[in-house]
């Protein structure tokens, strides 16, 4: 029997060092592949229409008509011109004539047309197309027109995130929503997809032949999906991959010191426009009270916030909750951490403890006992906030729930606190200005829809009536000052983005939208040595 | 043998009517506990803004079937059982038993080997330790075992990875295959198989060390040295079908449960098996996914529950006079 058990171990470390020899790889032979390292998240199909995370990463592939630039405003992408009529019913957006899907048939105005209708049909995020588009038509000059059923001034940002679909393709299948394709995906921007497997954890991107415009210098790019960060960090290392890429995310900051010792990498490190943020159930007492959310204000220790999760790398907010990155930023004055201040304005405001048992009371009488709804992600984070309001004599309790969850009873405003985070095209949404996280008349995953003040609501509505730049921008700085007069939510702190590339690629030019995972981006990537 | 098979079909009429029983109050739960959990399908398919109108709203409800009576969708639920359509899912936009089925195979690869690898490697190696359990490789072994066994498999696999595949390049981070050639695979799935292996192998190595050392203290051991057979003889003719015993449900057990996946260890190796396919469907509240997902795990446990209890009555033939 022993003997039996030694040839047993014997012929196990033979097969380790057999699989273990002549690790398999793709070759890429002369090839320049640029190989990103990202998470999965929310990617679970092969479904552009139907996947959310998917179509994001399918913008090389299949890019919207619409792009933002470096500083954030929106130009055309596909799109050489656009006009919208005075009352932002009809807009008119001419087509570049230069562009080919990548089996050679040229993109038309009716592939635009096609596209846009069949998102406003199929796609549950995109429904709302239907309900306001009256009529879109193909016009001369290689043009497509659509005509709302009431204003709408945003058409163009909402063009700058829906992928383009050629029309002889995709009105052949069924069923849009439900389609998937694993394989050889047509599109028509400078990389095509050539192929879905996620199983291996790969999207692999070809340089479209028929792109007519600026030609990359990388031939490929490869979208490696890993489940966990730590991983995806040694394998960054490693130089399995060359980057990396997640919406709305730095590189983990605590990682970075190692990506600099390996003398390989240089990094892009930039102010960002997503943050996160403490807010206010503002349909409760007693968060309702400014002088309540003012004295919040004043006890939270942003500088410690910016040490411990962010190591560093962000900078105190202003009471405008904007980030300085973020376009018609107004400076308006600064958080300050100052405890006494804070208690001296609940005491003024009526909050004291009267009854000596450590806790505040509110303005009825009864201890002031607090919960802060969170998902995991900033546990850590709200650890830190339930400490400095603890400060406060206010008894402060964390409420951590999944995802879904959240939502729920965000939604049915079955919270005293949050914490959450905003993402970049968040910023922009509704009537831009982070207004889509605070208007009670929208709602959707991480809104909270709390302020129903009318002057805000009429400040929303002026913006949505008009594309004119020069009333946006008196309208952007009214929405930081009623940011900061008014406190919805508190900006914990105003934090930096941080990508590390290998040193063979330069060139690299995020957008504050998608970041690195533009086409500019990776049109004008170089590399160093071949 | 015809006296086994008398047993087994007595055996296979009184459980088989208890079985079904426990089937149907477990998927009747399958349908209630997802429903019971707060969350909706619609929020994840819907995305950070939506301005949909309440009529907009109400036709993707219908589309999804969720404005029908639960009742309704109870009976749904059941006419999907008895066709075995296991219905749609919006978010891995997918047939439900497509996606299980893809899953799936994938799962087998992974747990199979492992558990057979354990099984194997834990009983014999805990029944040569629990035989001559103060011979100091053995003392050496049982501590390995504990540390792995109390190591969690996900802290297992990061150490694993850092050393084979992050400081020495042998192995790849991700992924079931690159290439997708059978060396490929295999080179996919070593570290992950051998962690889960590892793990099992502890356990069993366990139970089984404490089985033969209670066994080998029972009167027939006296008996059969007597009768003058050695050491290895009396523990692998006699002691050892004795003592598996209680290692045998466990191993059966976990072919029941294989298709729960190993969430942890496909979350550090990047696979997309059936344990990430019911943590992705849970967060998302994919009722679909879920129930069907949870359907085949009952069948599967159920079905393995009754395969332990036959072959006890075959192993055993105390089990066997007894019934």
């Amino acid at each position: 029997m022993r003997k039996h058990l030694f040839y047993s171990i014997l012929f196990f470390v033979c097969l380790i060092l057999l699989v273990s020899c002549g690790r398999q790889t793709v070759k890429s032979g002369k090839e320049t592949i640029l190989k990103i390292g990202t998470t999965k998240d929310g990617l679970r199909s092969a479904s552009i229409l139907g996947d959310s995370y998917l179509a994001g990463f399918a913008q090389l592939s299949n890019p919207p008509l619409m792009t933002m630039n470096r500083q954030g405003i929106i130009e055309g992408l596909l799109v050489k011109a656009y006009e919208t009529s005075d009352d932002n019913t009809v807009w008119t957006f001419h087509l570049d004539p230069n562009l080919y899907w990548s089996d050679g048939v040229p993109v038309s105005p009716k592939d635009v047309k096609f596209t846009v209708e069949l998102y406003g049909s199929e796609v549950p995020y995109a429904r709302w197309i239907r309900e306001i588009l009256k009529e879109a038509w193909v016009a001369a000059d290689h043009a497509v027109v659509f005509e709302l059923n009431k204003p709408y001034s945003r058409l163009d940002f909402d063009f700058s995130t829906y992928n383009l679909l050629p029309q002889h393709i995709w009105e052949k299948i069924e069923d849009p929503i439900r389609y998937t394709n694993m394989g050889v995906n047509i599109g028509c921007g400078p990389f095509y997809i050539e192929k879905i497997d996620l199983n291996a954890g790969l999207i692999l991107f070809r340089k479209n032949p028929f792109w007519k415009g600026q030609q990359p210098e990388i031939q490929a790019i490869g979208l490696h999906i890993y489940n966990n960060k730590d991983v995806l960090a040694m394998a960054l290392e490693k130089g399995e991959v060359d980057t990396y890429y997640r919406y709305a995310s730095s590189y983990p900051y605590s990682n970075l010191k190692r990506l600099e010792e390996t003398g390989n990498f240089d990094f892009i490190d930039e102010p960002h426009l997503s943050l996160k943020f403490l807010g206010f159930n503002l349909k409760k007492k007693p968060m309702s009270e400014f002088n309540f959310r003012e004295a919040v204000s004043y006890t939270i220790n942003y500088e410690e916030l910016i040490k411990l999760d962010l190591l560093g790398y962000g900078e105190i907010p202003n009471t405008g909750f904007l980030p300085r990155v973020m376009p018609n930023f107004k400076e308006t004055p600064p958080l300050r951490f100052n405890p006494e201040k804070a208690k001296n304005i609940l005491i003024r405001a009526g909050y004291t403890d009267s009854n000596g048992n450590g806790i505040r009371e509110d303005l009825n009488g009864n201890d002031l006992r607090l919960s802060i709804l969170i998902s995991k992600d900033y546990l850590r984070l709200a650890e830190l906030v339930r400490d400095y309001l603890r400060e406060l004599d206010i008894q402060v309790g964390l409420k951590v729930v999944d995802a879904n969850t959240w939502i729920n009873l965000k939604d049915e405003y079955k919270y005293d606190l949050v914490i959450s985070r905003t993402s970049p095209w968040g910023m922009f949404m509704h009537a831009n200005w982070a207004t889509g996280y605070f208007d009670s008349r929208r709602t959707g995953e991480g809104v909270l829809h709390t302020v129903d003040d009318p002057e805000f609501l009429r400040l929303c509505d002026d913006i949505l009536s008009t594309t004119d730049e020069t009333r946006l921008e008196v309208y952007a700085h009214k929405v930081q000052d009623y940011y900061a007069q008014n406190l919805p939510a508190i900006a914990l702190y105003w934090n930096r983005i941080v990508i590390p590339y290998q040193k063979k690629f330069s060139g690299w030019s995020p957008n504050p939208l998608y970041g690195i995972y533009n086409i500019k981006n990776f049109l004008n990537l170089r590399i160093i040595n071949q | 043998m015809f006296r086994v098979y008398c047993f087994v079909v007595f055996i296979s009429k009184k459980k088989i009517l208890r079985y079904l029983l426990a089937l149907f109050i477990i998927f009747s739960l399958n349908f209630i506990l997802p429903r019971a959990m707060p969350g909706d399908p619609l929020t994840n398919l819907l995305g950070e803004e939506y301005i949909l109108s309440e009529a907009a709203l109400q036709e993707l409800r219908s589309e999804l079937g969720l404005d029908k009576p639960l009742t309704f969708q109870y009976l749904e639920y059941w006419k999907g059982i008895v066709r075995f359509d296991l219905g749609y899912s919006y978010h891995f936009n997918q047939k439900v038993i497509s996606l299980i089925l893809s899953r799936m195979k994938w799962t087998l690869a992974l747990l199979v080997p492992s558990i057979i690898l354990g099984a194997i490697l834990g009983t014999i190696l805990g029944a040569l330790s629990g035989w001559k359990r103060n011979a100091v490789p053995n003392k050496a072994m049982t501590w390995a075992f504990l540390a792995v066994y109390s190591s969690p498999p996900y802290f297992l696999g990061i150490i694993l990875l850092y050393i084979f595949a992050f400081k020495w390049g042998l192995f790849p981070f991700k992924g079931f295959y690159e290439t997708g050639t059978i060396i490929d695979i295999l080179q996919h799935l070593f570290l992950p198989v051998l962690i889960m292996s590892a793990f099992a192998a502890s356990r069993n190595y366990m139970i089984m060390r404490g089985s033969v050392i209670i066994e080998k203290e029972k009167l027939y051991v006296v008996y059969a040295r007597a009768k003058g057979l050695l050491g290895d003889s009396i523990l692998f003719r006699h002691i050892f079908k004795n003592a598996i015993l209680p290692v045998l449900t466990l191993v059966a057990l976990d072919f029941g449960f294989l298709l729960s996946g190993a969430l942890f260890v496909e979350i550090i190796f990047s696979m997309n098996g059936m344990g990430t396919l019911i943590y992705e469907a849970l967060l998302s509240r994919d009722y679909p996914v879920l129930q069907g997902c949870f359907l085949i795990i009952t069948i599967m446990v159920i079905g393995a529950n009754l395969i332990v209890d036959v072959l006890y009555s075959i192993i055993d033939p105390r089990v066997r006079e007894k019934g």
